[in-house]
């Protein structure tokens, strides 16, 4: 690990102050990933800003009848808070599909969105990585790429991302609030992490400096909702495919309906496409893999991936199935 | 000096051969409060760091250290040219140098060793040593390097890339049969996955040579090996055993052993060196990758005619123990079966991947993993139910092997696979559904919908002790003296404790042999003879041989002394009826009885070059798996949700360690079936850690129901038959084949991934 500055922050504005003041410094908060990105030598800050102790813990009701969500609440606790687990099932779901209770009772929901991709190229300095070193290359695309991402990629990258939670916080449209200097500003999940793109460095819209202090979800929908992890073992492994999805179904129609991937692309997939095949359709078998195929359509392949495509295409009309027979049911 | 790991283990409950008393290093493990190797301390101790080649194959131009000795609390930085002695070192033959010279031939590779006063001052000054690499193609295919146009990585080695070549050649070449089955199997490479990372502390002392204290499975190798770098005579070298975080034949080759004694006697300080949990990946062998090309024909009522079997074992870049898993895959590459005629051909290669060598199976494993899913394939041939293909051809006492061997104790093949298929079957999975039992587990994938249920045997033979006329033998000290007042057994032999239980295996047959209650063991060291390897199923046989050899002969020169009686119990000399005629206290008095023995199992044979013909393997021990799974068959995912284990262990010298042997062997065969593979892609690996390498977790592990026979080996101490290995071998083509019968898909890759079920 590289030597660097450590700033406690007391409160918000110290620490954003003190990210302000030290260009390319590192926000710490559980340390999940950002410790091991340092001691594998991937993150480098000059600075770590020591979030950890910051008053952004608590789950409050809004107005509106959403949730707001503390940026530095864990996962576990956030997984087992009564009005998630009641309201947003499938985000609890998606917490409790991620990682290791260890990891869980560490990491945060701020760390979470930014946690950055299990890649092992992006980890391994000796190879080329545009994510890592910006104008090297990229050796996943001729290298080991079972994991890899077959939607959103281009040529520069074809990492996934992580993050379980995510999905779910892409499905119920979170609202992602941050804060620097300048003030506030709120930021849609969906325009939170960006595409690769030649740029595969930035990896959100986010400024350096700038820290997420909350995320807010808007009033539950009625709909039944899933979160539905594929990987290699029951637990504590990556998802190969994730879904998430809730699905309203009115006289045998498709009301209304969500649909997120993970393990499928570089940011958590909201899967637009599919939602608009899906919308007013039949809720049948076939419309649900009418709606996968459209969603799948663009996947680029590379020799490690290409079962992604029929998996996901599958645990997409896997969790639809499922949710219409709940709705039906209810 | 923290010792806390080998002095702990001096504790002893009661317990003779046959229970099976509470290890006295178990509360410590489950506590956290055992001391492994990596908490090894000493006073004003130094740290090692170890660099390693990013390539697996290049050559080196030029090496400077200065970089590295130029950063404050750096005390040596060295490369290949202060190695003192020789800089070769290996298990069978040396080929592997202890620090690179001018080529590197795999990834990982150790180029130069640095010493600080903190192991991230190591670390950091171990990358600043500028090493000028020319990177050279790497041989990668094990099939490609034997090719005559491949580069040859060892030049010495006067067949090229061939580490070994073993044929059997058994009855007719040319043999005829009704009904004929073929097919290509791959096994990937597995790791060990040992939870303690490779690590130990050395210490220079004043006679010019050095003490080392290391977690390994063989003292005596080790110390041989080290020896021969440093250039010090064996006597200067002293090994210490300290606490053993795991095997499974991960730790029979070097690994930081050399350098910590290079860096102590360099800087005459400590040296400890800790691999972290990616270096591990690279500082020590793994499982072979293999493929195997198998036809076999039989009888249209189903007995086999031949088997003709082709193995390429990928060896890597180092030959450790290529040659002798080479040995074991062609050797026992027909299985526990009756057949005619066998023809085989077993290659061990060198490539520049990752050099493999020693892991549980010991390539049994992969010829179990072919040779089954063959049998399996023939039944299907033929009509027959998978196990009574198995059993008509079962091997027997008085059965001949392939190589000529008799069978000659008992082979209850047919009795083992009987026993798991009249199990009853678990119940198939109904509503209300517990997540956990159901493919997928809590991921909330299947709730029981397209789940099939798939049901599938495997059978297996594996060698006990090392074969091919090795002089295999273990060397015990058993003393027996007053202390307090009280018979006091010791024995002290070099055997390695690696988590098998040895340590309470011994106390139990010197209690049993010498009638005393208070036995205590003494921590594994060089200053008594070599025990041999912790490994091939071998210690509860040789060393526990030799421990109950040294107890005869210590209790002969106590009845001796005592001028009557037949046995020792209860701390009495007792006749033969039983009656007491002394006292062993005051038999003894002051003066202790000690004996050291150095014991060996009946003498094994060389296989014939050209034949594959010899009395190779002392013992034979076998084991049958039944799998029942359940295959999610939309998502590709498999639930093991019962393994059930038949193991004929001859004697259950301690019945709990023989059970927890036959489940962590079965869960290690789960894993080989299902998840573990070291991902290598052009050479380089590509998932060094237990976040990318999965081993099975316990929400993957299902229940076990073992059975346990007991038929003596006359051959063998107490009559007892290795228990360690066999049921690594049976459980991954029972696995296999039951998703197999659930998926419909001929999978003949192991491990089976989502992928090769739904792609």
């Amino acid at each position: 690990m590289k030597d660097f500055a450590y700033v406690a922050a007391p409160d918000v504005a110290t620490a954003v102050r003190a990210a302000a003041d030290a260009p390319g410094a590192r926000f710490l908060a559980g340390g999940t990933n950002l410790v091991d990105l340092m001691r594998q030598h991937v993150e480098r800050p000059d600075t770590v800003v020591d979030i950890s102790r910051l008053p952004l813990t608590s789950v409050e009701e809004t107005k509106s009848g959403g949730l707001r969500i503390g940026a530095l609440m864990r996962n576990s606790d956030l997984a087992a808070h009564p009005l998630v687990r009641t309201r947003y099932p499938m985000l609890t779901q998606a917490l409790l599909a991620g990682a290791s209770a260890q990891l869980r009772n560490m990491a945060t929901v701020g760390g979470n969105l930014l946690q950055r991709t299990r890649c092992p190229y992006f980890y391994d300095r000796a190879t080329p990585c545009h994510k890592r070193e910006p104008g090297t290359g990229c050796a996943a695309v001729g290298g080991f790429n079972r994991s890899h991402a077959i939607l959103g990629t281009s040529a520069s990258c074809v990492a996934t991302h992580p993050s379980d939670m995510c999905v779910a916080l892409a499905a119920l449209d979170a609202v992602v609030e941050v804060e620097d200097v300048r003030g506030t500003r709120r930021i849609p999940l969906a325009d939170l992490h960006r595409l690769p793109g030649d740029t595969p460095h930035l990896e959100t819209t986010l400024a350096p400096d700038e820290l997420i202090t909350s995320v807010e979800l808007p009033a539950p929908a009625a709909a039944p909702s899933r979160y539905r992890k594929v990987r290699d073992r029951a637990s504590f492994a990556f998802a190969l495919v994730s879904v998430a999805a809730a699905l309203e179904v009115t006289d045998g129609t498709v009301a209304a309906v969500r649909l997120a991937l993970g393990g499928v692309a570089p940011k958590p997939w909201r899967a637009v496409e599919a939602e608009r095949v899906l919308t007013g359709a039949p809720a049948t078998e076939e419309s649900f893999r009418a709606a996968a195929d459209a969603e799948l359509a663009p996947a680029v392949t590379l020799d490690g991936n290409e079962f992604k495509v029929e998996l996901a295409r599958r645990t997409i009309v896997a969790t639809l199935r499922d949710l219409a027979r709940e709705g039906s049911r209810a | 000096m923290s010792r806390a790991t080998t002095e702990s283990l001096t504790a002893t409950g009661g317990g003779r051969v046959g229970d099976s008393p509470q290890r006295p290093d178990g509360n410590l493990k489950v506590r956290g409060e055992f001391a492994y190797s990596s908490d090894l301390w000493h006073e004003d101790m130094l740290w090692g760091a170890t660099l390693r080649s990013p390539h697996p194959h290049a050559r080196i131009r030029g090496l400077d250290v200065g970089p590295a000795l130029a950063v404050p609390g750096v005390y040596a930085v060295l490369t290949h040219s202060d190695v003192p002695g020789e800089n070769l070192y290996g298990l069978e033959h040396p080929d592997q140098p202890v620090l690179a010279g001018d080529v590197v031939r795999y990834q990982g590779e150790p180029v130069a060793i640095v010493a600080a006063d903190h192991p991230e001052t190591a670390r950091r000054a171990a990358a600043r040593v500028r090493v000028d690499y020319e990177v050279l193609e790497p041989v990668t295919d094990a099939e490609t390097a034997l090719r005559a146009d491949a580069p040859v990585l060892h030049p010495t080695n006067p067949d090229g890339n061939l580490v070994r070549h073993v044929r059997i050649r058994h009855g007719d070449p040319a043999p005829a049969a009704d009904v004929v089955v073929s097919g290509e199997y791959t096994v990937g490479m597995q790791d060990q996955a040992f939870l303690g990372p490779e690590s130990g502390l050395a210490v220079p002392a004043e006679d010019g040579g050095v003490d080392l204290y290391v977690a390994t499975q063989w003292l005596h190798a080790d110390q041989r090996q080290v020896a021969r770098a440093l250039g010090l005579p064996a006597e200067r070298v002293r090994l210490h055993l300290a606490g053993v975080g795991g095997a499974f034949g991960a730790r029979e080759d070097l690994s930081m052993q050399v350098h910590a004694c290079m860096l102590a006697l360099r800087t005459g300080k400590p040296v400890k060196i800790v691999y972290g949990r990616e270096e591990s990946f690279f500082g020590h062998v793994h499982r072979h990758p293999a493929v195997l090309r198998y036809e076999h024909g039989a009888t249209r009522d189903g007995d086999l005619v031949y088997v003709r079997a082709e193995m390429i074992l990928d060896g890597g870049a180092y030959a450790s123990t290529t040659a002798a898993v080479t040995g074991n895959a062609a050797t026992l590459g027909a299985g526990p079966y009756r057949v005619p005629n066998v023809h085989v051909d077993c290659y061990g290669v060198y490539t520049n991947n990752p050099p493999c060598g020693a892991m549980r199976g010991f390539g049994a494993v992969q010829a179990c993993f072919a040779y089954e899913s063959q049998m399996d394939k023939l039944a299907a041939a033929l009509g027959m139910s998978e196990v009574d293909v198995r059993v008509r051809n079962a091997v027997e006492q008085g059965s001949v092997m392939p190589t000529g061997q008799v069978v000659d104790s008992a082979a209850p093949v047919a009795e083992l696979l009987a026993l798991v298929r009249d199990r009853p079957m678990p119940p198939a999975p109904s509503a209300p559904y517990d997540l956990r039992e159901l493919p997928g587990g809590v991921s909330n994938t299947t709730h029981g919908e397209g789940v099939v249920r798939g049901v599938g045997y495997g059978v297996g033979v594996k060698n006990v002790g090392f074969s091919e006329g090795f002089d295999d033998y273990s060397t015990a000290r058993v003393r027996l003296e007053v202390v307090g007042g009280e018979p006091v057994a010791s024995v002290h032999t070099a055997a390695a404790e690696v988590g098998q239980g040895l340590v309470t295996l011994k106390a139990q047959i010197a209690r049993t042999e010498l009638g005393v209650e208070r036995v205590v063991i003494l921590p594994p060291d060089t200053s008594v003879g070599s025990a041999g390897s912790s490994s091939a199923s071998r210690q509860s046989y040789v060393t526990g041989g030799a421990v109950r050899a040294a107890c005869e002969e210590v209790r002969a020169a106590v009845l001796a002394r005592a001028g009557a009686g037949a046995g020792l119990a209860g701390g009495k000399v007792v006749s033969a009826g039983g009656d007491v005629l002394a006292d062993l206290v005051e038999v003894l008095g002051g003066e202790p009885v000690e004996r050291t023995v150095e014991w060996r199992h009946r003498p094994t044979e060389a296989l014939d070059p050209s034949t594959g013909k010899g009395f190779a393997h002392v013992q034979y021990a076998f084991a049958a798996h039944r799998a029942v799974v359940d295959v999610d068959v939309e998502l590709g995912l498999v639930r093991v949700v019962e393994l059930a284990c038949a193991q004929d262990v001859g004697r259950a010298m301690n019945p709990d360690a023989v059970l927890g042997q036959i489940q962590g062997g079965s869960a290690q065969g789960l894993g080989l079936a299902v998840m573990e593979e070291i991902q290598v892609v052009d050479g380089v690996v590509r998932n060094p850690s237990f976040t990318d390498y999965l081993i099975p977790t316990v929400l993957d592990m299902p229940t076990m129901p073992i059975d346990v026979l007991e038929y003596a080996d006359p051959h063998a101490p107490y009559g007892l038959r290795g228990v360690g290995e066999p049921p690594t071998l049976s459980s991954t083509p029972a696995i296999v084949a039951a998703i197999r019968a659930a998926t419909g898909r001929a999978l003949t890759r192991a491990p089976v991934r989502p992928e090769h079920i739904v792609g």
